[in-house]
């Protein structure tokens, strides 16, 4: 028997995340090892009325392509590709790896051609979806490797993926609905904020977001979600942070990152292990070493670091920094090829003002803000 | 430690069947019980220059949407299936069934209906691979649903697929070459008769053949391979055959099989299992009555019954029938959503006549040809 939770998050990314309807395109990506969450999205699909099919890929291809492909094999880009994406209404994304660390040992040049030549794609997807042409939800299948990478047995990891989902409960949905709205009037209530401070262990960092919208991340790109992002000022950066939790970027993972930032930009850099790496990204190009996104981890289901940014980046009582490319749609004017998000715990000894106010102790707003849709009282 | 004959098998499908060349855009359709093989296959199409694209089923989608679906979505066709139609220059479909009966309490209309909005694909593939510019192979991989088909172990399944792909010869492809001049001469031959008769066991058919082209098989569109066939011409089938084998046909298998055939149409079906579901697919439309397809299976390496098309129609000694859609390079006509190949197993007190003079006797041709 498919296990309840299954059958529930592929519901809840169908109905909720994606809004699927009827005589819609939507295809559901997976590896070999997601098929039985791939299933039921294609079952909860057929409800929906829309037309589904999965685009399912096997373990091994990339390593074989990214060890033996030609240079022109390796950044080719079909036109059945190119075609497909303009075709699909709505799209969900299931990864699901049985190694994290199988392309570990690839030469790192031919991974990033590779890499520049999908992103060609990919930019073409985010267009879409930004205009609201079509739909995208990205989530996790758990498997052994996300598990060994998270350092539990699978069924512990099942029990954090779903529980992190809600899907343990039955109508994960009206909870994401509850989420989505105390999301947004928190979102709003930081719209109005003209700057964040942030205070921790060997942190005081001052951001500015004057003029700066908030988004609100519930459920509808990610799943799991939990967290409210802008891009700060990018010229507005000031003083220290270090990050608690190892910083992770296409597998690499950097230790104790310190950082200390003069009008916007990164002046000093230092980390425990990874010291060359996190100077190299840095090295990019000119908005790297610029601030991209500040966000608050408010998914308090997530409760440990698991090397896995779909989870940490929303770890309740946590903020990221991003160095690299901002979101437009916040205000953001950063651009750069890295988003490297890297994420600070809050949690034990943390503090926040907004605008000198303190909002935040603890890993916990003070206050719930101002939710503008009062619910109704009718019940029963 | 992998299989070599895997390794053989991608060789053979990428190097002999579909002769990749650089460039060439070369989907992989199959399931991921195949996955040895594809690996092997990809790094293939890698080496030969060509671009490999991956297309696997979801298990268990189809029993879905035929069980599920509605109309709208039995009716319809993903994009991008209609453009690898288009696109590709190498199609290497793969079956690797993982329940070969997974369909047999679908409604049948349902399943006839979901055909029907496939046939402009099926359709599409055949008049591209005809107009050269598409080449296309089907194959096999073993899995247990095909074994236990065959009443084998998998370890016994797999010596019996890839013996049939002579895949434990040293020279896999220079064997089939040679079966292929050996193929040509015989369909030549074949090509110069009008009328050809098969008298076996409640069976004795006629079937017109003049003008038509016999097609040599041999390793280019399956694999493996083995068998000479033509398209009968459409109004000029007569008589009563009866089929041997059971023939497992989109997820379910009808056996005992009869038909009488009248100025080229089925006048009479029956059939001892799945009658209902023989009904429903001679009445898919119109071309599902008649015989797009005859031919020689001609594989002496095949010898069983295992209760697959594409291994059965090639056991050596038998000729197979196939109701609806011929292959147009044989210069049959018959147009249908339907191609359902049946097997008459001639090896033992059997004749065939060509233009009244015998030529095929117990499962071999007289002259010694095959």
């Amino acid at each position: 028997m498919t296990d309840p939770r299954v059958e529930r998050l592929a519901g809840l990314i169908v109905d909720y995340s994606l809004g699927l309807r009827e005589g819609q395109v939507f295809r559901i990506d997976a590896l070999d090892a997601a098929q039985p969450l791939a299933l039921e999205c294609y079952r909860a699909a057929l409800r929906a009325g829309a037309h589904a099919y999965a685009n399912i890929g096997l373990p091994g291809l990339l390593e074989a392509l990214l060890r033996h492909g030609s240079d022109e094999q390796l950044t080719y880009l079909s036109p059945l590709q190119w075609e497909e994406i303009e075709g699909i209404d709505a799209l969900v994304t299931v990864w699901s790896e049985v190694n994290t660390r199988a392309l570990s040992r690839i030469e790192p040049d031919r991974h990033a051609a590779y890499i520049a030549a999908q992103r060609k794609l990919s930019n073409r997807r985010w267009e879409r979806i930004s205009s609201g042409e079509m739909s995208w939800c990205g989530t996790l299948f758990p498997t052994n490797a996300h598990a060994q990478e998270a350092e539990m047995s699978l069924a512990e990891y099942e029990d954090f993926v779903f529980a992190a989902c809600h899907v343990h409960e039955d109508d994960p949905a009206s909870h994401w609905r509850s989420v989505s709205a105390e999301l947004e009037a928190r979102a709003a209530e930081l719209a109005t904020v003209s700057e964040l401070r942030v205070v921790g262990p060997d942190t005081d960092l001052t951001v500015g977001v004057a003029g700066r919208s908030w988004l609100a991340a519930d459920g509808r790109y990610n799943m799991p979600d939990g967290e409210v992002f802008t891009s700060p000022v990018e010229t507005e950066t000031e003083g220290e942070i270090r990050y608690t939790f190892p910083a992770l970027y296409h597998g690499r993972e950097v230790d104790d990152v310190r950082l200390r930032f003069e009008e916007g930009r990164v002046v000093h850099a230092e980390a425990s292990r990874g010291d060359d790496y996190l100077r190299s990204l840095l090295a990019m190009d000119d908005g790297a070493r610029v601030l991209g996104e500040v966000a608050f981890g408010l998914n308090y289901e997530i409760d440990r670091f698991t090397r896995n940014i779909l989870f940490d980046e929303k770890i309740g009582g946590t903020m990221h920094f991003a160095l690299g490319s901002g979101f437009p749609q916040t205000g953001g004017a950063n651009t750069s090829g890295l988003h490297w998000d890297m994420i600070c715990d809050l949690r034990d000894e943390g503090e926040v003002y907004t605008d000198g106010e303190l909002v935040w102790k603890d890993g916990k707003f003070l206050a719930k803000p101002a939710l503008e849709v009062v619910e109704s009282g009718a019940g029963g | 430690m992998a299989d070599p004959r895997v390794e053989r098998l991608a060789g053979v499908l990428v190097d002999y069947s579909t002769r990749v060349r650089e460039g060439d855009l070369v989907c992989i359709d199959t399931s991921a019980a195949a996955t040895p093989l594809v690996h092997e296959v990809w790094r293939r199409v890698l080496e030969s220059g060509g671009h490999p694209h991956l297309r696997i089923d979801l298990d268990g989608a189809d029993e879905l949407l035929l069980g599920e679906g509605g109309d709208a979505q039995l009716d319809w066709i993903s994009p991008l299936r209609t453009a690898e139609v288009e696109r590709a220059d190498v199609r290497i479909a793969v079956e690797a069934p993982v329940n070969t009966r997974s369909h047999t309490s679908v409604d049948p209309g349902r399943q006839a209906r979901s055909a029907r909005a496939r046939e402009p694909l099926r359709r599409r593939y055949f008049e591209r691979a005809n107009a050269g510019s598409l080449r296309s192979v089907v194959t096999l991989y073993p899995t247990e649903a095909s074994a236990q088909d065959a009443n084998r172990s998998l370890a016994e399944y797999a010596d019996f697929v890839y013996g049939a792909g002579l895949l434990d010869r040293d020279d896999p492809v220079g064997e089939w070459s040679a079966l292929g001049e050996r193929y040509a001469v015989l369909a030549e031959r074949l090509g110069e008769r009008r009328e050809i008769r098969v008298v076996g066991d409640g069976t004795d058919l006629t079937l017109g053949v003049e003008g038509r082209t016999w097609i040599p098989c041999d390793g280019h569109e399956n694999f493996p391979d083995g068998e000479v066939f033509t398209g009968p011409v459409e109004s000029r089938v007569d008589g009563t055959v009866r089929f041997t084998y059971p023939a497992s046909f989109a997820g379910r298998r009808v056996s005992g099989v009869e038909l009488e055939f009248r100025g080229g149409e089925v006048v009479r079906a029956s059939a001892e299992q799945g009658e209902a579901f023989l009904r429903e697919m001679l009445a898919l439309d119109d071309g599902a009555r008649r015989a797009g397809e005859f031919s020689f299976g001609l594989n002496e390496a095949v010898t069983e019954f295992t209760g697959h098309t594409l291994f059965d129609e090639k056991i050596g000694g038998t000729v197979h029938l196939a109701l609806g859609a011929s292959y147009p390079e044989s210069g049959g006509q018959v147009q249908s959503a339907l191609h359902w190949d049946l097997v008459c197993d001639l090896r033992s007190g059997s004749e065939v006549y060509a233009d009244g003079e015998l030529v095929y006797r117990d499962g071999r041709f007289v002259d010694g040809l095959s």
